[in-house]
């Protein structure tokens, strides 16, 4: 009982100050994860926005159009890195969805308020989630997040 | 006021971004002339917000022990600034120069550092700010994947 109840204790720092040895081996999800895979999502359903608004709502679509390219720009640098940092083959299948595939009927809908509305929830839930890793990732990955971050506030800005 | 030990503070990044927020105020102060009073207010804004990163980023630099870089008597445009289409993209390279400057501080910040909540607080209003300007200017395409990356 006394054996346990010391393991726990030591472990208990340990695992809360994430400086251990132990903490930075290569088990658990890369946190570049969640990111390269909200940017794909967003890519999706801003690719779909520009496609059904494209009659319709031409501006918007034109907007949309810009967003799916910059996201799959970003899922693609971020999966680089992934892939750098981890060589071999892609563990992501064994994962839980890092997003709640948002706002994708907003895709489906004809009315361009609720797409519009969608896509901007989405670039601040990016911004979001890209500017809280800036503080702790080392300095390569925390600029590239900080510039996937500022440029998803480029695009909520353009959607406000 | 604690002043951060000097190991801590990428100096030669703060500098740089120094250096891009006084050339931002310069920019800043020469457009007005060219750009249609409409635009004012949104100029004066962006005019302060650059006077105040400046103001702070002194501050940061004197905390460290450095001297913080003046601004250049004078700044070599890309083009000449004779009317408004050249006037704004003129903002559009201060704001691009100042994301750059800004993102470097991050890279070279230690990680957890208030530092990098600054400088990306910084780099995305430039980006931000960056956007607006092309849509002004009706540039095209109005955002860049990276802002700040080389």
């Amino acid at each position: 009982m006394l054996t346990v109840g010391t393991a726990l204790l030591l472990a208990g720092p340990a695992a809360v100050t994430g400086c251990s040895p132990s903490a930075r081996a290569p088990t658990g999800p890369d946190p570049l994860e969640s990111p390269a895979r909200r940017a794909e999502t967003d890519a999706a359903l801003a690719q779909a926005v520009g496609q059904n608004a494209a009659q319709a709502h031409p501006a918007l679509a034109a907007t949309a159009r810009a967003l799916a390219e910059d996201r799959m720009t970003h899922a693609t640098a971020l999966r680089a890195e992934l892939r750098r940092a981890r060589p071999g083959p892609a563990s992501t299948n064994a994962l839980p969805p890092a997003v709640p595939a948002p706002a994708a009927p907003a895709a489906a809908t004809p009315d361009v308020s609720a797409a519009r509305t969608g896509l901007a929830q989405a670039a601040r839930a990016a911004e979001d989630e890209a500017a809280g890793l800036v503080v702790t990732l080392p300095g390569y990955r925390a600029a590239l997040l900080a510039s996937v971050a500022a440029c998803c506030a480029t695009h909520a800005a353009l959607l406000s | 006021m604690n002043s951060r030990p000097q190991s801590q503070v990428p100096v030669a990044a703060l500098q740089g971004a120094l250096a891009a927020e006084h050339a931002a105020v310069w920019v800043y102060g020469l457009v007005g002339a060219f750009v249609p009073d409409a635009l004012s207010r949104r100029l004066n804004e962006a005019a302060t917000t650059h006077q105040a990163r400046r103001d702070a980023t002194q501050r940061i630099l004197i905390d460290a022990g450095a001297a913080p870089v003046p601004p250049e008597p004078g700044y070599l445009t890309p083009e000449p600034v004779t009317d408004a289409a050249s006037a704004l993209r003129l903002t559009i390279t201060a704001e691009t120069d100042a994301a750059a400057a800004w993102r470097s501080v991050i890279e070279r910040s230690p990680a957890d550092a208030d530092l990098r909540g600054t400088a990306l607080e910084a780099l995305t209003d430039a980006a931000v700010r960056a956007t607006r300007w092309r849509a002004t200017a009706g540039a095209s395409p109005l955002t860049v994947p990276f802002p700040g990356a080389p």
